[in-house]
């Protein structure tokens, strides 16, 4: 359906992304995952036709859009990061005036303002104005104004943010109904991991403009397949501890947390004596050493040596 | 489609109460402090000042009237002319025509206070600030003006005015009214000595008057008329900046790209704030035009001159506010809108005379004042208030609409391409 070949972005001398090779299939749901400043938002500008590439192409449908957006534009429903409404208009003016712009009228566009007001739970708010919204019902109005006119695919750019678990919950369940009931394909980014996982089928995993990792969650989980995590906790970590764990060759990486240092080591090493030694020599009482089953944070832990919220 | 955008657009106006009170609101406060606090000055029917003025005449007219006509009786003269001299002598009063029939009209009675001093109190009043003017008129000035209009001999008087520096205002308009005067006291000796008709040679006190108190026998201008014009003008301007400010809000808030997205051409938008800017301005003139109406009886005398003015000035604010909108989106920054709104639009009032009439300043800046939209426009306007037709003010509108396609042709090449936009 969709194809990214070869794209990147310049900004003056810096890359916001770099070579980014992707395709999205119909009625999928992709993740696209990595931290702040990762190219995630850079990345679907450019597949949604806003803005144009340094080099590289765009193919929806095998055909190019940097010339002819239009095709890809009349499919796309876009989910901006920002809360993209008029805040001095009420719930149902917004959609009213998305509604116009993507051409419906008359009684079309009273009846999917209605439907959107439902989907969105917000029929009871319908007249208040937009900024005495909380910031849940706010992102549920961003979402509701970009499935107006039925889109095929649906971009959503960190659709979460800022917002209370009940209503996050609320639009995970949203984006797995759209899809499953209407084949919606959406392209999903976030840096939280539970939210990719729970939704996402394949994902792509960037970080400072490149693509790092790509593919379904088993297959990316599969990297760690050779490797274990081991969580360590502590009342009073101290630096003597954590730079001996660095200095330990068989520890791939180590990640420190305010009670709590992450290691990933070798499967077949049995790092357990390792740590409890160091820590007796850092005169450090540990409160428990776990092994933990690997997730996609793991993953880009082990990719980049850093965590996703970092 | 454009329409759908300039209906939001004026809903999100709408929608603000608080910027909407403050761009209507705001002319009005200063029409009416401006108009109340320099009222004075440019009234344009009887001027609201009470000038005290002293006249101190030496010698008596009627008795140099006679000792002229005496003399006149016994030169070589033919009798013929002796006659003819004789028959106008009878209105030729120039002392009591100056007193009576020009200080004391109508007209000016309201302005100033005439005072017959006897010439030994001269020093006491010179010496008086209640004075704005002391007028002197010399000894024998009746019979050598007249012996110089008809016997062609010597110059006329001359009356001697003592002008009190306090007083500005008064001791100007009595000035202006004199050399006016005297200067019609020359013209009759002129024509007497080229033996123009009889006629000529009455000095005509209501074109003295009319000259003083109305400017090219037009229509007034009062200072609430003219603040309202000059503060009308400059506030439209804001609106402008408004818009650029919203605009720019759309396209930080990603509402813009929603727009785009949604298959809509940016010229679309474009134009959309365009027609925006227009009719938000000419709404806003309309409003503040028609408070005033209601507050300071400001009223039109030629509607379609009216008409005209406030559609061009409206299509300029849109023309600006289009281009302050491809400003800040070529910029990313809001920085353009306050610039405009701080120092720009309070230069172009400066220069176009919304603050005082710049113009009466110097010429130069009067040019380059009408170089401005709202200079253009007020002096559009002011021609209207003073009875002007339409013709009067075609080259107003021709700049307006002038300006607001340079300024369109310059957005249209600023907007960011399709592919730029972020």
């Amino acid at each position: 359906m969709l194809e990214l070949i070869d794209l990147s972005k310049k900004f003056k001398q810096l890359y916001a992304v770099k070579n980014l090779n992707m395709f999205i299939e119909k009625g999928e749901i992709v993740g696209l995952l990595g931290p702040n400043g990762a190219g995630k938002s850079t990345a679907i500008s450019m597949l949604s036709s806003l803005v144009d590439p340094t080099t590289g192409d765009v193919r929806f449908h095998n055909k190019s859009i940097l010339k002819n957006p239009s095709p890809i534009r009349k499919i796309i429903g876009m989910v901006p990061q920002e809360i993209a409404l008029y805040t001095d208009l009420s719930a149902e003016e917004n959609l009213r005036f998305f509604g116009r712009i993507y051409r419906l009228k008359g009684a079309e566009l009273k009846q999917k303002i209605d439907e959107i007001l439902e989907l969105i739970g917000l029929t009871d708010r319908r007249k208040d104005i937009v900024k005495k919204f909380s910031g849940g019902m706010k992102r549920r109005l961003n979402i509701g104004v970009a499935l107006l006119h039925n889109p095929e695919l649906i971009i959503m750019d960190e659709p979460t943010v800022g917002i209370d678990p009940q209503s996050r919950n609320y639009i995970l369940e949203t984006v797995k109904r759209l899809n499953e009931e209407k084949q919606m394909t959406v392209i999903y980014t976030s840096h939280y991991m539970e939210e990719v996982e729970f939704l996402c089928d394949r994902i792509y995993i960037m970080d400072q403009g490149n693509l790092i990792a790509s593919g379904t969650k088993d297959e990316i989980k599969r990297i760690l397949s050779a490797e274990k995590t081991i969580v360590i906790k502590a009342d009073r970590l101290n630096d003597i501890f954590i730079e001996s764990l660095r200095q330990d060759p068989t520890i791939s990486s180590v990640t420190v947390e305010e009670k709590k240092v992450t290691i990933i080591v070798p499967k077949e090493i049995n790092i357990f004596p390792a740590v409890l030694k160091l820590a007796e020599e850092a005169k450090l009482e540990l409160n428990s050493v776990d092994i933990k089953t690997p997730t996609l944070e793991d993953v880009f832990l082990h990719l980049t040596g850093r965590a996703l919220r970092d | 489609m454009i329409w759908i955008i300039v209906k939001k657009q004026l809903l999100v106006f709408w929608r603000n109460p608080q910027q909407l009170l403050l761009l209507l609101g705001l002319p009005i406060i200063l029409i009416a402090i401006l108009g109340a606090s320099l009222g004075g000055l440019m009234e344009g029917g009887p001027v609201s000042i009470d000038a005290k003025v002293a006249f101190i005449e030496h010698g008596n007219e009627q008795t140099q009237i006679d000792q002229f006509l005496n003399e006149v009786e016994n030169s070589k003269l033919p009798k013929d002319a002796i006659t003819a001299i004789n028959n106008s002598t009878e209105k030729m009063t120039p002392i009591t025509i100056l007193k009576e029939d020009i200080l004391g009209s109508d007209e000016l009675k309201n302005i100033i206070d005439l005072e017959i001093i006897k010439p030994r109190e001269k020093a006491n009043v010179l010496n008086n600030k209640e004075y704005a003017a002391v007028i002197e008129v010399p000894e024998n000035f009746t019979y050598q003006t007249l012996k110089s209009i008809y016997l062609k001999k010597g110059t006329t008087g001359e009356i001697q005015v003592y002008k009190n520096e306090g007083n500005q205002l008064g001791s100007t308009i009595v000035t202006g009214i004199l050399q006016e005067y005297q200067e019609q006291l020359s013209f009759s000796t002129f024509a007497g000595k080229q033996g123009i008709t009889e006629e000529a040679l009455q000095v005509d006190p209501n074109a003295i008057i009319g000259e003083t108190v109305t400017i090219n026998q037009k229509n007034p201008v009062t200072a609430k008329n003219y603040y309202a014009v000059g503060m009308a003008v400059m506030n439209v301007l804001f609106i402008a900046s408004t818009i650029g400010s919203i605009a720019f809000l759309e396209k930080r808030r990603h509402v813009f790209n929603r727009v785009i997205l949604a298959d809509v051409s940016r010229w679309v938008y474009f134009i959309g704030i365009f027609i925006s800017g227009t009719i938000v301005g000419f709404f806003h003139l309309s409003i503040v035009y028609g408070v005033s109406w209601v507050l300071f009886g400001l009223s039109w005398p030629n509607p379609l001159g009216f008409f005209v003015v406030t559609l061009g000035l409206a299509v300029s604010v849109g023309g600006l506010s289009v281009l302050l909108t491809a400003i800040c989106f070529r910029l990313n920054s809001e920085m353009i809108t306050n610039f405009f709104g701080s120092i720009i639009v309070t230069v172009f009032a400066f220069l176009g005379g919304s603050f005082f009439p710049i113009g009466d300043l110097s010429k130069a800046i009067q040019v380059v004042g009408n170089y401005t939209p709202n200079g253009a426009a007020l002096t559009a306007y002011l021609a209207i208030l003073r009875g002007d037709g339409i013709s009067a003010v075609l080259d107003q509108f021709a700049f307006l609409i002038m300006f607001a396609a340079v300024l369109v042709t310059i957005a249209a090449i600023s907007f960011p391409k399709r592919g730029q936009i972020v």
